[in-house]
């Protein structure tokens, strides 16, 4: 028997007094085990969360929308500066505009309605069923009434950009031909496959949009209607045939990582100033995790208290079995045991209690952590929720399709913050005995220092 | 061996100070049994807590061996206590909840022996105390009286101390108890040649003993 088992033979002497420590420390390390994996659980959701919004910033003019047309166009001048402020890694720049198809219905209420209105010799690929379509929202489609058109085309986007690797948000992949020089104004033209179809097109082939004519460079793929119905022409090229010198409509700027998302937004507002609408996904993704934020605080400040609870339950126990065994304290100093021997007995005593109330604890967190933490996330999380659903910003223009896509992953997001698995792992098991250890040194410590204080002399007073 | 060179321990209760031990003189050589007898409060307890360095004195030296253990560090008192001295308490001050073995082996523990060391070392001592084998795994509620102050006997022991301090160690046993008690401490301070002090009140005790000092209001007459 060592100094070790003493201290544990000791925890025992009252078997009523042990189980009963054991029973509080046990709940409350649970409570702090539980905090610390919902902490865990919400913090990783928080991080899920907001690496999936990405980092990027959205510049628009402001006021912008694709009906009411460019009021206050972005210049490429204005995103040159935007270009250099801190953080900044890219910038994207488009240039959105619709093109008629010249033989299409001008009474009907799509397209571009500004004096500088395009036409184009292409067809749409989208088609509809127009009769269905009327029957429902017959005001909308038939001005002053009359007959359905019979031949209908919707307008087509054109974009001028800086990256063709993204229509709206949408990924696109070049299947035949090649890329376009998207610093140069040379008339090349991406369609995709869909477009290329409905007219017709190979590589190499031509046709009009404005008065200019363009020639296909390459066809793509895309997964959206929206980006089949889009042409792709370089920045320059399309300012230079829509006749909107320096002219943006909008850009997308990169910013080197999540964390400087949110400052490098205000700067580019601050840089722009009123001319412009500048958003991230930032703002919304902060009101997701709203919640999430909260259960996080309540698992911190839960936690500490619990620790600091734990600590000062081991305390007080230690201090009133110390003074308890003062006489018995004496009686081993004058038999020779030094004060760091009886130090470390007690602390042997008051380990053997939080290492059995961690085995309680780690039971009754296996079995808690994942409904607490959904609890938590429940009832704090379901009117936030909602209220940020409500508080996104109606998104505009040729980037509807990527907001409303946006707008769909976010809702998924909010819907999915519920969804948090809490689990028990070895590492939290490492970090509950660490936890206990702490309990134990800091619960002991007191009682350690008054033991030490303990005159071997009190062997001699009579009991 | 020990010498107590005018030993004064004094302390203060409420506004009075009193005087516990007043210059004790003491030269008592190797093996001898000694006795220390007086009234309740005349100090003869505190003399035995100084010269077992539980207390500290006021003034004054104590030497064991030439050595004095008022300069002694902490460190060093605890070292003392150890090697140096064993105590037999008047209530036995056995630890509750260890066998009447493992009280025995405690010492030996804080000596860092080894358990099969300390183990044999404390059943040659239970035997030799006469604490038969099924009683040594008793825990002292399951011993009488007696047999506890003699398991205290074998503590004091177990590691070879030079001096044994005895404060009234018959004193909670009934005359025959005590006067096996007296016998046994008697017949080790012989054996062993250790010096025994020992405190009482029992006249009958002090007569058998080879020295026999009397005190009074903290004086050694």
């Amino acid at each position: 028997m060592n100094t070790i088992m003493l201290g544990a033979r000791n925890a025992f002497r009252n078997t009523t007094r042990a189980i009963s420590i054991v029973i509080i420390l046990g709940l409350v390390i649970a409570l702090s085990m539980i905090m610390l994996v919902s902490y865990q659980a919400v913090n990783t959701k928080i991080k899920d969360v907001m690496s999936s919004i990405g980092n990027t910033v959205t510049i628009k003019p402001a006021g912008f929308s694709s009906f009411s047309q460019v009021n206050n166009a972005l210049s490429t001048t204005q995103l040159s500066q935007v270009k250099r402020l801190k953080n900044v890694v890219g910038v994207n720049e488009y240039l959105t505009d619709r093109l008629k198809n010249t033989s299409s219905q001008s009474q009907l209420g799509f397209g571009r309605t500004n004096k500088n209105a395009g036409n184009t010799n292409l067809q749409s690929p989208i088609t509809i069923n127009l009769n269905k379509i009327a029957n429902k929202h017959r005001r909308f489609f038939i001005a002053g009434g009359g007959s359905l058109p019979t031949s209908f085309s919707f307008p087509i986007s054109i974009i001028g950009t800086t990256n063709t690797s993204q229509i709206s948000g949408a990924n696109i992949k070049i299947v035949s031909g090649s890329d376009i020089n998207t610093n140069l104004s040379n008339n090349q033209v991406l369609v995709s496959s869909q477009m290329a179809s409905k007219n017709n097109l190979h590589i190499g082939s031509t046709f009009t949009a404005y008065t200019s004519t363009l020639k296909v460079a390459g066809i793509f793929s895309a997964a959206t209607r929206t980006a089949q119905n889009t042409i792709l022409v370089s920045l320059p090229t399309e300012q230079s045939i829509s006749n909107q010198s320096g002219v943006v409509t909008s850009a997308t700027a990169y910013v080197d990582s999540l964390s400087n998302l949110s400052s490098t937004t205000s700067a580019i507002e601050k840089e722009l100033g009123s001319s412009a609408d500048v958003t991230s996904s930032v703002t919304q993704a902060n009101n997701t995790v709203k919640p999430l934020n909260e259960v996080l605080s309540i698992a911190s400040y839960s936690l500490i208290g619990s620790v600091i609870a734990g600590a000062v339950i081991i305390l007080l126990v230690m201090v009133m079995i110390v003074r308890e065994r003062r006489r018995e304290i004496g009686i081993l100093k004058a038999i020779g045991a030094s004060n760091l021997r009886i130090i470390f007995q007690f602390m042997s005593e008051a380990f053997t209690f939080t290492i059995l109330g961690a085995v309680v604890g780690l039971i009754i967190a296996v079995i808690g952590a994942t409904p607490v933490t959904k609890a938590l996330v429940s009832n704090t999380s379901s009117s936030n929720v909602s209220r940020s659903n409500f508080q996104r910003p109606t998104p505009g223009g040729g980037f509807r399709g990527g907001f409303a896509r946006q707008n769909s992953a976010f809702g998924s997001i909010s819907a999915n913050i519920h969804n948090i698995h809490a689990s028990v792992s070895w590492s939290l098991l490492i970090y509950g005995l660490l936890a206990a250890l702490i309990i134990a040194i800091i619960g002991s410590a007191l009682a350690g220092w008054i033991a030490a204080k303990i005159s071997p002399s009190e062997a001699m007073k009579s009991e | 061996m020990l010498k107590v060179t005018n030993l004064t321990k004094e302390y203060n209760s409420g506004d009075n100070k009193v005087i516990a031990v007043k210059g004790v003189n003491l030269d008592i050589a190797e093996g001898k049994f000694v006795s220390i007898i007086g009234k309740s409060g005349s100090g003869k307890t505190t003399l035995l807590s100084l010269l077992g360095s539980l207390d500290k004195a006021t003034s004054g030296h104590i030497e064991i061996d030439g050595k004095d253990i008022s300069s002694l560090k902490n460190n060093e008192l605890v070292q003392y206590r150890r090697n140096k001295i064993g105590f037999v308490f008047q209530s036995y001050n056995l630890i509750s909840n260890l066998t009447a073995v493992e009280n025995v082996m405690l010492p030996m523990l804080f000596n860092h022996a080894s358990v099969d060391k300390r183990k044999n070392r404390a059943l040659e001592l239970l035997e030799q105390v006469g604490i038969s084998k099924e009683k040594q795994n008793r825990k002292p509620s399951k011993l009488s009286g007696g047999e506890q102050q003699r398991v205290a006997i074998a503590r004091a022991l177990v590691n070879s101390p030079k001096i044994i301090l005895a404060d009234e160690p018959t004193g909670n046993l009934d005359s025959d108890t005590g006067e096996m008690i007296f016998n046994l401490l008697h017949d080790l301070a012989k054996k062993n040649k250790t010096t025994i002090v020992v405190v009482t009140h029992d006249l009958s005790i002090a007569g058998k003993t080879d020295m026999a000092f009397k005190m009074s209001d903290g004086s050694l007459a």
